[in-house]
């Protein structure tokens, strides 16, 4: 994103350009309509101070139900074994790590908006980082579901950790790719966790002050840590939230890239290619992309927050999709050459496999989402309608839970010796925990929309029309804001 | 005195107060009441450390066996009957016999089929739990098949009767013996027969008892059934040397060998001695022998045969009829009747006419086709091939199978007409397996006492007015014959564990001779075999030996042979070949029937037996059900594909089965197993698959198995058949391998070494050992004796159909199956596939909780304990031998099999934990006897030697495709198997450096 990108949308009305050739940038500007800052402010705490509309309650209950399911499908998979899911000896993974790799690959646009597009200075990011961020807590927790539950003996995960223990020198296998994935994913929740917090104390003093109930209050004050807004205080935050992105930063790349290492490190063709880090990592963002274009306009539409996730944000986001989107393309194309010219008989089989056999749809299904969808947001016109943009973010969805599919499911069923080869049949209680694990996600998500600031408040008058801050007069600088 | 002298006085005098009531030492304390009154010391019995297995084989530790028969046996037995009391009480005077966790062994004789294979019998704590073979044996030489493996877990059956029942009702003995006297007495008086209907028997005790009922009764009649019987070979025997025999074969003595439907590697009459006698003569480091089978579906023995010509059933005839026009034409023989050539590739048969002409002497012609006709020109093959006395042994004959069809026949007429007063049933069910059991069993109303020896309620015996129920083998003494003057002993491993009675002590009692079977037995000995040998100065030391080893040979009875073959052949031809014309012209919506035993059910009798049930079919690796076998022709013809039900009838039965496509049936032929489809058997073999008796076609009064004009319909419905492996293409990778006769002369010449792929880890294994197995595919049959010895040892569980259909079964050693080549006659290969044992295994390193390791000695071990499942291993495992625990399958009613009932798990191996859910589990390499084996050479202070340990699979294998020893001792077995020329290792190029490998299947030269 060059910075001319920033200056298109109010090149002709704002920025005045000397004929001299130097052009003087005009303020950020990711505010539609000329609003005060306390418009601003009222405007996005609205949700939190008012009952909910009757579309939140729908949406929440659907996804309540599809939680409580959740619950009712762990607590029958634990009490039985987990053969109540279609697994068997041949796939031995299924749907639990595909949900797996699916939920930890969404996080990643969450932690890609906040911490890269924050040290890149893309100011666009403002207005969305805030639900970006709780969507990658969230999605963790959906994705760290699953390789607790899929374990035959889940009253023993405590093995999976190095703890010190009596046992003599039992220790966890470092050579395990899945040790690696216990370290990357409770580093990822922990530090996804701290910079989401942080990024909402100024935001939690804000409703400290307005709010009236005192246990609000009380919690408000609790959480936002004494905030005062001072210029000392707005000095040292901004030093650390640059600090926990910088930490964040690799992360985006080294935890997709430690789980795509669950398959690359094994010798099961299909999986066992170095081609796989890099891979996962464009397919992660892409697919978070996806939910967050999901989320957002699904929340702009119910929320009526069109003035901040405005048509420019959705059209970033919409780009960033497309690149990634023919990334992950350009990785499906690498997977089949390889196997061609790699000439190993195991690999050049399955790639046959996954085109033309039992799993085939799987496959063309994933190419019609992953392939053929991006490319249509070449067209302005795709990434300016809203309704285009919904159901392309649905298609990358489906279309990134496929490839996890697909490369989980179609290595294993067909691998090494014919005489092993099974088919896998997903069973209801595979569908219900899918379907919960959504139900989890939407659920923390509407509490949070309805509970937290979904929008930082205190970021987004940064970029707000540049006569927010003539109105604001007697506070020019955005640090009023807090104080608001 | 001084004051310290009357203390020591004083002292001494308590001393000796104390001694008096037994305590030697006043400052020492006692320990129990026992110690404090001087009694036993329990310690110094094991000085010398705990006592190991005792094998009580081993010449050392013999003992007088009268002592060890006579009484700690049966003490020994009787101790065995706590085994079902569910609490653990600790015996308070245990007995000498049983040192709790060591295991004896004691030979005994199979009673799984009338083979009568010897076996010795693993005892634990006082109960029978693991059957191998017992290798003294000259005929069976220490094999067994799959279903002698599983006999075992029949003893512990839940649905055998506790006791005898009297009209239903249960009854006491005495009562029973009393009712049954006064019929007999009442029989005796009536001109009405007392007939005992039994299968074949190969005991010569129990066939004295017989004699003695006929004897004392008149009226007495003993008639001979089997299901699956070779009443035509006899008839033909007769016609042909003049004896109602079955000759013995000698497989091994062959340098050709022509099967025209016999399975005999897989069913027919001694699969395990015939397997022996095969990989004998199939070594090809002796050059292999050449093996020719004629058959309509593909059997086991098809399977293996160098070539193999896929002929219907109303064909057969006409191949052996084609084969002896030739060889008699060879041998001079003039006047042979013209006929059409059988098959359309006649060079074929002109092929094998050549081999056998060639090893004139040396060659063996058999069938197992149930006609007369078939079998005197296959007498006559033989006999003008010479092989008469060398490979045909008529002068020690088979007794294994001595069922008359004609007898029965009658014998269901004369019930029918109410002639039979007493019918005694021992060993047979012909309510579920005789060709019209409609009519035996009315004939079965019109008895007026019927007694069934069976176990259960099964078809027959829930009709029969008395239920006396034998023992199981193994709680029951016996001897047998099944080769004349071979002789093999039984004796009981527990005492019985239900109120049931042998049928050898019911006949004594009710013929009024009130000693017991133990004693008859011995008495028998005694006056019969005793006086044939020498080496034995008293009987009491000759039954102890004969016990200990638990066979006995003595000199054929008769040094002449049978009389030399007089059978009219060209008669016997003629009528074939006349019969071949009269046959209608098939039309095209007819088809043909054959039936055949499967490895796993066999003739039914052990339907209720959850491992048989579960165990693949060797060629179509189906479990729980049969189904109706196609070939693909036929199935692109009714576009049928496998699970589609159809209807087959015949002119007065019809089964509907699930198709399955099998590649090399005959086009015309549909193939099924008999066995299933039992109705009364118990709660696991119910109504599992199709009863097809019925469709057998009698013809000269001898079941076929076999029917022409087969009307077939589809039903549109389907079911899903329960298959553990579902693709039978190598799909052009080097798994399975083979090579000829002629490139690995080539190759010997080269000298080539198998050489292991390089690495950049460190070697394994780093001990003392390194345990390795390796698999000759050229030996193994694929009769999967090994997957239920496997199952046996390691209590592996039974998992139902619907687990086997989701790819879940548990077996820990899977025999792969493909076919190269055509699918309408394609060339099999048979693969055992097991944890390979990797040095550099792909599970370890991938597993987050190190529950998998290399051993110090080369054991890709597995710890349960540690196990949290993640079943990455079973993923990233390029052989896919892991089994991963989806439920508990112990003590759970969703698998109400034998691991679900207090006495189904009696037969739990004690060395081997049960695994609970949530774990992966895999062949251990039976890693328990190779700690056993170690334990025992450490008390016995000597080295371990290559032979001490042998693996559960290996010792059963009755071919002895499977070798287990220390790779790191130059002389061990596997050590020089692995310089071998055909040695290679499965998927070695990925580096897994497994210890297990393997020898290529070597095919025959290609003469035909």
């Amino acid at each position: 994103m060059s910075s001319t990108t920033i200056a298109t949308p109010n090149a002709t009305s704002n920025a005045p350009t000397g004929r001299t050739g130097t052009i003087i940038l005009p303020p950020p500007a990711w505010v539609d309509g000329d609003t005060s800052l306390q418009q601003i402010t009222n405007d996005i705490v609205r949700p939190m101070e008012a009952r909910p509309g009757k579309g939140w309650w729908i949406c929440f209950s659907l996804a309540f139900a599809a939680f409580l399911n959740l619950g009712g499908m762990v607590t029958y998979l634990i009490a039985n074994g987990i053969g109540v899911w279609g697994l068997n000896n041949s796939v031995g993974w299924a749907f639990d790590i595909t949900n797996f790799v699916f939920w930890i690959g969404i996080g990643h646009a969450g932690t890609l908006i906040s911490a890269i597009l924050l040290l890149f200075r893309q100011q666009w990011r403002t207005s969305i980082n805030r639900s970006a961020e709780a969507m990658t807590i969230f999605a963790v927790m959906c994705a760290g579901l699953f390789p607790a539950i899929h374990m035959g003996r889940p009253w023993d995960i405590f093995f999976m950790f190095p703890y010190p223990n009596q046992r003599g020198p039992l220790w966890v296998n470092f050579r395990s790719p899945l040790v690696w994935d216990v370290f990357a994913i409770t580093t990822y929740l922990t530090i996804s966790l701290a910079f989401w917090y942080l990024g909402m104390i100024p935001d939690l003093a804000t409703m400290r002050d307005r709010v009236t109930n005192r246990i609000r209050k009380f919690v408000f004050r609790v959480l936002s840590f004494g905030w005062n807004g001072s210029q000392r205080t707005w000095a040292r935050y901004e030093v650390v939230s640059l600090v926990l992105a910088g930490l964040a930063t690799p992360l985006v790349l080294s935890v997709h890239s430690i789980v795509s290492m669950d398959f690359a490190t094994s010798l099961v063709p299909g999986w066992h290619t170095t081609i796989f880090p890099p891979y996962f990592v464009a397919g992660a963002i892409y697919s978070g992309f996806g939910m967050v274009l999901t989320l957002l306009i699904l929340t702009r539409q119910t929320m009526h927050l069109e003035r901040f996730i405005t048509m420019r944000h959705l059209n970033m986001m919409a780009k960033v999709t497309m690149l990634t989107g023919m990334i992950v393309s350009y990785a499906y194309l690498t997977e089949f050459f390889g196997a061609w010219y790699g000439g190993n008989l195991y690999e050049r089989y399955h790639f046959i496999n996954r085109a033309t056999g039992p799993y085939a749809w799987c496959f063309y299904l994933m190419v019609l989402c992953n392939v053929i969808t991006p490319q249509v947001l070449w067209s302005k016109r795709i990434r300016g309608s809203v309704a285009a943009l919904f159901v392309v973010s649905i298609l990358v969805n489906i279309g990134m839970w496929f490839e996890r599919f697909v490369i989980i499911v179609v290595s294993l069923h067909r691998a090494f010796l014919p005489s092993g080869w099974g088919m896998f049949y997903p069973t209801l209680i595979d569908v219900g925990v899918l379907v919960g694990a959504f139900g989890m996600f939407f659920t923390f998500f509407l509490l949070f929309i309805r509970f937290l600031p979904m929008i930082a408040i205190w970021e987004i008058k940064g970029v707000a029309q540049q006569q927010a801050h003539t109105l604001a007069v007697s506070a020019p600088d955005q640090t009023s804001a807090a104080r608001a | 005195m001084t004051p310290s002298t009357r203390a020591e006085g004083a002292c001494k005098n308590r001393k000796e107060e104390l001694v008096q009531i037994g305590q030697p030492d006043p400052r020492a304390y006692w320990k129990s009441l026992e110690q404090l009154h001087g009694g036993q010391k329990p310690s110094a019995e094991f000085a010398k450390g705990l006592p190991s297995a005792a094998v009580t084989r081993t010449d050392d530790t013999r003992r007088d066996f009268l002592s060890l028969m006579g009484f700690t046996v049966a003490a020994a037995g009787l101790a065995a009957c706590r085994a079902p009391v569910q609490q653990a009480i600790p015996m308070l005077v245990g007995s000498d016999q049983i040192v709790p966790g060591v295991s004896s062994w004691y030979a005994t004789t199979c009673g799984g089929c009338p083979s009568s294979c010897s076996l010795l019998v693993k005892q634990r704590d006082g109960r029978p739990i693991k059957i191998e073979g017992n290798d003294r044996s000259v005929l069976f030489g220490g094999g067994t098949c799959a279903t002698g493996q599983a006999t075992v877990l029949s003893l512990y059956d839940g649905e055998r009767l506790r006791g005898p029942a009297w009209k239903g009702q249960s009854a006491d003995w005495r009562q029973i013996d009393r009712h049954v006297s006064e019929s007999l007495a009442a029989a005796e008086r009536s001109n009405r027969e007392i007939v005992l209907l039994s299968g074949t028997i190969t005991s010569p005790s129990m066939l004295e008892i017989v004699t003695d009922w006929s004897k004392r009764y008149s009226n007495f009649r003993h008639v001979v059934y089997d299901a699956i019987s070779l009443s035509a070979m006899r008839a033909a025997n007769e016609k042909s040397f003049g004896r109602k025999l079955i000759p013995h074969y000698w497989f091994d003595k062959a340098r050709v060998i022509v099967g025209i439907e016999a399975d005999f590697l897989g069913t027919w009459l001694s699969p395990v001695e015939f397997a022996r006698q095969y990989a004998a003569s199939r070594k090809p480091e002796n050059g292999s022998s050449l093996h020719v089978q004629f058959e309509p579906g593909l059997s086991v023995t098809g399977s293996n045969a160098d070539v193999r010509v896929p002929v219907a059933p109303s064909n057969l005839g006409a191949v052996a009829v084609a084969l002896l026009r030739r060889i008699a034409q060879k041998a001079g023989m003039a006047g042979f009747p013209e006929g059409p050539e059988p098959l359309a590739d006649s060079k074929k048969l002109d092929a094998v006419s050549e081999e056998l002409w060639r090893h004139r002497g040396a060659s063996l012609v058999v069938s197992g086709v149930q006609d007369e006709s078939v079998q005197v020109v296959v007498n006559a093959l033989n006999a003008f091939l010479g092989n008469i006395g060398k490979t045909v042994d008529t002068a020690r004959p088979s007794l294994q199978r001595s069922g008359d069809d004609a007898a029965m026949a009658e014998l269901v007429e004369r019930m029918n007409r109410g002639e039979v007063h007493t019918l005694m049933l021992h060993g047979v069910n012909p309510g579920y397996d005789y060709a019209d059991a409609g009519r035996f069993l009315q004939g079965l109303e019109k008895v007026t006492l019927s007694i069934s020896f069976s176990d259960r309620r099964d078809e027959t015996s829930s009709h029969a007015h008395v239920i006396c129920p034998d023992h199981h083998f193994l709680e029951a003494w016996g001897d047998a014959e099944p080769v004349e003057s071979h002789f093999s002993l039984a004796q009981p491993l527990i005492a019985p564990l239900f109120n049931t009675r042998a049928a050898q002590e019911s006949l004594l009692m009710w013929l009024g001779n009130d000693t017991s079977h133990y004693s008859y037995l011995r008495s028998f000995w005694q006056k019969n075999m005793f006086p044939h040998q020498k080496e034995a100065a008293s009987f009491d030391a000759f039954w102890d030996r004969s016990l200990q080893d638990g066979v006995v040979d003595f000199p054929a009875k008769s040094a002449a042979p049978a009389a030399s073959f007089h059978g009219d052949w060209r008669a016997a031809a003629s009528g074939i070949i006349d019969r071949q014309k009269q046959q209608p012209a098939s039309r095209e919506d007819s088809y043909e029937l054959h039936l055949y035993e499967s490895v796993a059910m066999r003739d039914g009798r052990s339907a209720n037996n959850p491992w048989l049930l579960e165990l693949p079919d060797p060629i179509t690796k189906v479990t729980w059900a049969n189904f109706a076998a196609v070939s693909p022709q036929l199935a692109q013809r009714l576009s049928l594909s496998n699970g589609d039900v159809i209807a087959l009838k015949t002119e007065n039965a019809r089964a509907e089965l699930p198709v399955f496509i099998q590649p090399g049936q005959e086009n015309r032929t549909i193939a099924l197993a008999v066995g299933y489809g039992r109705k009364q058997v118990g709660k696991a073999g119910n109504n599992v698959g199709q009863n097809v008796y019925p469709l057998a076609q009698v013809s000269n009064g001898f079941r076929r198995l076999s029917a022409l004009n087969i009307a077939l319909e589809k039903t549109g419905r389907r079911v899903d058949l329960a298959g553990t492996q579902t693709h039978f293409s190598m799909e052009g990778r080097p798994i399975a391998l083979e090579t000829t006769l002629a490139d690995l002369s080539k190759e010997s010449a080269a000298g080539e070494e198998h050489k292991a792929t390089p690495t950049l880890w460190t070697e394994q294994p780093q001990g003392e050992h390194s345990w390795g197995m390796s698999i000759d595919m050229n030996a193994c049959t694929g009769c999967s004796a090994c997957v239920i010895a496997c199952q046996a040892e390691n209590n592996v569980p039974v998992v139902g159909k619907d687990q086997v259909q989701r790819v879940r079964i548990m077996h820990w050693i899977r025999i792969d199956h493909y076919y190269r080549g055509s699918e309408d006659n394609p060339v099999s290969l048979h693969q055992p596939m097991m944890c390979q044992h990797c040095g550099h295994a792909p599970c370890e390193t991938v597993c987050p909780v190190l529950a998998t390791t290399t051993s110090s000695e080369g054991i890709n071990q597995q710890v349960y304990n540690r196990c949290v499942g993640t079943r990455y291993c079973a993923n990233n495992c390029p052989y896919k031998v892991r089994r991963f625990n989806w439920y508990n399958y112990t003590e759970n009613p969703k698998f109400d099999f034998n691991m679900n009932s207090p006495l189904g798990r009696l037969v739990l191996n004690p060395d081997v934990v049960v695994r609970t859910r949530g774990v992966m589990e895999k062949c251990s390499l039976c890693v328990q006897r190779i700690q056993l084996a170690k334990n025992i050479a450490l008390q016995g202070k000597r080295e371990l030697v290559d032979g001490d340990i042998k693996s559960a699979c290996q010792q059963s294998c009755p071919t002895q495709a499977i070798a287990f020893g220390d790779l790191k001792d130059p002389n061990s077995r596997v050590s020089q198997l692995m310089k071998s020329q055909r040695y290679y290792q499965v998927l070695e190029e990925l580096g897994t450096r497994p210890n297990v490998g393997y020898l290529k299947k070597v095919r025959g030269s290609a003469v035909i």
